[in-house]
């Protein structure tokens, strides 16, 4: 016990240092804009402030959120959600996203809280509308559903925990601000494509460049960016309102999904959905590789990361168009006033890519693990291989192949991780092709 | 960044500290380190004119429902804009796609097909640029969907129509022409991905308007590329390798801005130059605006520069 006497000496000096750290940055978070969108764009700065005005306009902040006019959004659900953590006298639960999800998914759902480098997969970033686990067509929004059942079970295989331990009430502010982000996100996009499309610079009569703002509050162009911006948040959220249109649901004729087979009649869908895996038509083993381990094709990329790609791709040409304008000694005032802007935007472009995480491919699911993202009951499955999974490479084949079919190959996919390790794959001649090539 | 040097004030430590006091001041200074905000960069609102734009927003539902009309109204009749679009340069050779299975078919006697990305004529023609217009106020019945579908190919792993316009309303037949399987995946507001059988097809609608043509690759054959323009109306035309194009019965009378795309062009968008090209004004959105008068006949070359092309 010999630290005792300097321990007690010390612990006013150790008090003030832990009361001093804990006191610091109480500031409240704010939303971030969307840079590698920003830059990929040419949205210069000027309008960067003015989207981000116009953004918490329309939306609040993480403290105080607005259901803007037209969203369809529920704003009691969204303060439930938004603000620090807390809870009242009654005991409801208040700031729920700050204390559930914002360490992965970020303040701005952008998928960059502070756990979010370290994790494999990385948390989805909502600012793209785009989900992968649903039940309706692609290329629409999830349903509050989808989303409620991802919150409720988690997603097995990926960081994302299940919250069925919280009341149905508060999963459903949280639903209602996860689609307040993405609509947020989505919205933002849709102003940049605005900025680039309909502002920018003009010209007047006299030949003099003028600069047309983002201000939708005075001026003379005031009236008409209001109308518009209130038809983009209209556009936008009119893909979530018809999101329950679009729902998959199965032909009552084909398999059931309450499985009340003989093992007989299972064993022989099993067999029928074997074919159509490494079948021209359903081309599952392309991707999900010959023996369904995942390891088909592990090159692609989704959506997310694509985005990023296309980028990094633009920044390397235009820091080499760049090197070449420096080199040219033909240059009049116009060109060294481009090539001025040129290599303003290179920086920009070049700070924002600084801050992307490391970049990963798009891996099929090893089909023998027996653990299925987005669900495993039967209609998870079918859902999947009907549409496809959004934002990734995985392509649907539900215009292609009949319900029976698609529950034949449900049925083999769940047969997959009990299908005897030693005795991967008959050698199907189209296997041997895969390998060899 | 600034709040390293509070950490380092805590770290300072003096000589006669034992381990365990050490340990509790790297803790101390972690803690403080771990209170950053991490690199952000980018601006956030102006709380004052956020809280403007909120309010004007918040007042607006009140006279909503404004004058559509009355901009640039008045025009009557029809005109045609055509010409040519020329490459200024000598075109690069165009290597084989990166084909890497399903040899026997996408690489027919060992080589892939030659990639697209600029595909110039004999004459000087460049193929693969599409050129519409971004508004018009009226629409000519030729310019309406038409009734058959745009057959969207693929074969020996290439999409055949590298550049595929489309008015809404029309149906796309996705074909497949190989014997192996290929799926479709159309990014943009009109996301698409199915599998395509092999020998097989599968019908295709998008919905929405694309500003710039949107990228349709296979996940397959990850080589693959090619895009697709879904737009309002049938004032979009794609070159082929003669360069020409034409957009007929444009709205005369009014200001008609024209968009031009190639996909090698930096964000799409083309940079013309010479004389035609600053005579109509230009942009580096690569943009111009026109103006025709009833039953004209324009027709323009357009120049490219290589230069424009390195996108």
């Amino acid at each position: 016990m010999k630290y005792t006497t300097p321990f007690l000496r010390l612990l006013p000096v150790i008090g003030a240092v832990v009361a001093s750290v804990g006191c610091q940055e109480s500031k409240t978070p704010d939303f971030r804009l969307n840079m590698v969108r920003m830059v990929s764009t040419e949205t210069d700065g000027d309008y960067q402030q003015e989207i981000a005005n116009v953004l918490d306009g329309l939306f609040g902040t993480p403290d105080q959120p607005i259901a803007p006019a037209g969203s369809g959004l529920d704003q009691a659900k969204l303060n439930l959600a938004a603000g620090p953590a807390w809870s009242d006298d009654a005991g409801v639960n208040h700031g729920l996203y700050r204390k559930h999800c914002v360490h992965c998914h970020g303040v701005t759902g952008d998928g960059r809280g502070p756990t979010a480098r370290f994790l494999n997969p990385y948390p989805r970033d909502y600012r793209m509308g785009l989900f992968k686990f649903k039940s309706n067509a692609a290329a629409d929004r999830p349903t509050d559903e989808d989303l409620h059942r991802i919150l409720w079970n988690g997603a097995p295989g990926t960081s994302m925990p299940s919250f069925s331990l919280l009341a149905s009430a508060e999963i459903e502010a949280l639903v209602e601000y996860v689609k307040y982000l993405a609509i947020r996100g989505e919205v933002e996009r849709a102003l940049t494509s605005y900025v680039y499309d309909e502002l920018g610079e003009d010209e007047d009569d006299e030949g003099r460049v003028y600069r047309i703002p983002l201000n939708p509050v005075d001026g003379e162009y005031a009236e008409d960016q209001r109308e518009a911006i209130a038809d983009i948040v209209a556009d936008v959220s009119e893909t979530w309102q018809a999101a329950n249109e679009s729902v998959v649901v199965p032909d009552e004729d084909a398999i059931p999904e309450l499985d009340n087979r003989t093992a007989e009649e299972r064993a022989a869908s099993i067999v029928k959905g074997r074919e159509l895996f490494y079948d021209k038509r359903a081309n599952c083993y392309t991707c999900h590789g010959p023996t369904g381990l995942g390891d088909g094709q592990t090159t692609d990329y989704d959506m997310w990361t694509k985005e990023q790609l296309e980028l990094i791709a633009a920044t390397d040409s235009l820091a080499d168009s760049v090197a070449e304008e420096r080199e040219a000694d033909d240059l009049d005032e116009d060109d060294l006033r481009e090539l001025d802007r040129s290599e303003q935007l290179l920086s920009d472009r070049e700070d924002v890519i600084a801050t992307l995480y490391p970049i990963r491919n798009a891996i099929p699911r090893n089909l023998r693990a027996g653990v299925y993202r987005g669900g495993r009951r039967r209609i998870d499955i079918y859902w999947r291989i009907h549409q496809g999974i959004p934002g990734s490479p995985m392509p649907g084949v539900g215009a292609t192949l009949s319900d029976e079919e698609i529950w034949n190959l449900v049925d083999y996919v769940l047969s997959l991780p009990y299908e005897a390790a030693s005795i991967p794959q008959r050698a199907l001649p189209v296997n041997a092709e895969t390998l060899v090539n | 960044m600034s709040r390293h040097s509070d950490c380092s004030m805590y770290s300072a430590s003096r000589g006669g500290f034992r381990r365990g006091w050490r340990l509790l001041i790297v803790l101390a200074s972690a803690s403080v380190v771990g209170c950053q905000q991490s690199a952000t960069i980018g601006p956030v609102a102006q709380e004052e004119q956020a809280r403007k734009i909120a309010e004007a927003f918040a007042s607006a539902s009140a006279d909503a429902g404004g004058d559509e009309a009355g901009d640039e109204a008045g025009g009557t009749g029809w005109a045609t804009l055509k010409g040519r679009i020329v490459f200024v340069g000598d075109p690069p050779e165009m290597p084989p796609y990166n084909a890497t299975k399903d040899m026997a078919t996408c690489a027919p006697g060992g080589t892939a097909p030659p990639q697209e990305w600029l595909i110039v004529g004999d004459d000087g023609g460049l193929a693969n640029v599409a050129i519409y217009a971004r508004k018009v106020s009226r629409v000519h019945e030729s310019a309406e969907p038409p009734e058959e579908e745009v057959v969207f190919d693929q074969k020996q792993c290439v999409f055949l129509s590298h550049v595929c316009p489309i008015v809404i309303g029309q149906t796309v037949m996705i074909k497949n022409s190989d014997p192996v399987g290929h799926n479709t995946n159309v990014q943009g507001q009109n996301a698409f991905n199915q599998t395509v059988p092999a020998d097989g097809s599968t019908p295709y609608e998008p919905q929405r308007e694309e500003s710039s043509p949107a990228k349709v690759t296979c996940s397959i054959h990850p080589w693959m590329v090619s895009y697709m323009l879904p737009r309002e109306n049938g004032y979009v035309s794609v070159t082929g390798k003669d360069g020409a194009f034409e957009l007929a019965n444009l709205p005369a009378g009014e200001t008609i801005e024209i968009q031009v795309w190639h996909e090698s062009a930096p964000g799409g968008a083309v940079i013309a130059e010479g004389e035609t090209a600053d005579r109509l004004g230009w942009t580096n959105k690569g943009r111009f605006k026109i103006k025709l008068e009833e039953d004209q006949t324009e027709e323009i070359t357009i120049q490219v520069p290589a230069s424009a092309l390195s996108g």
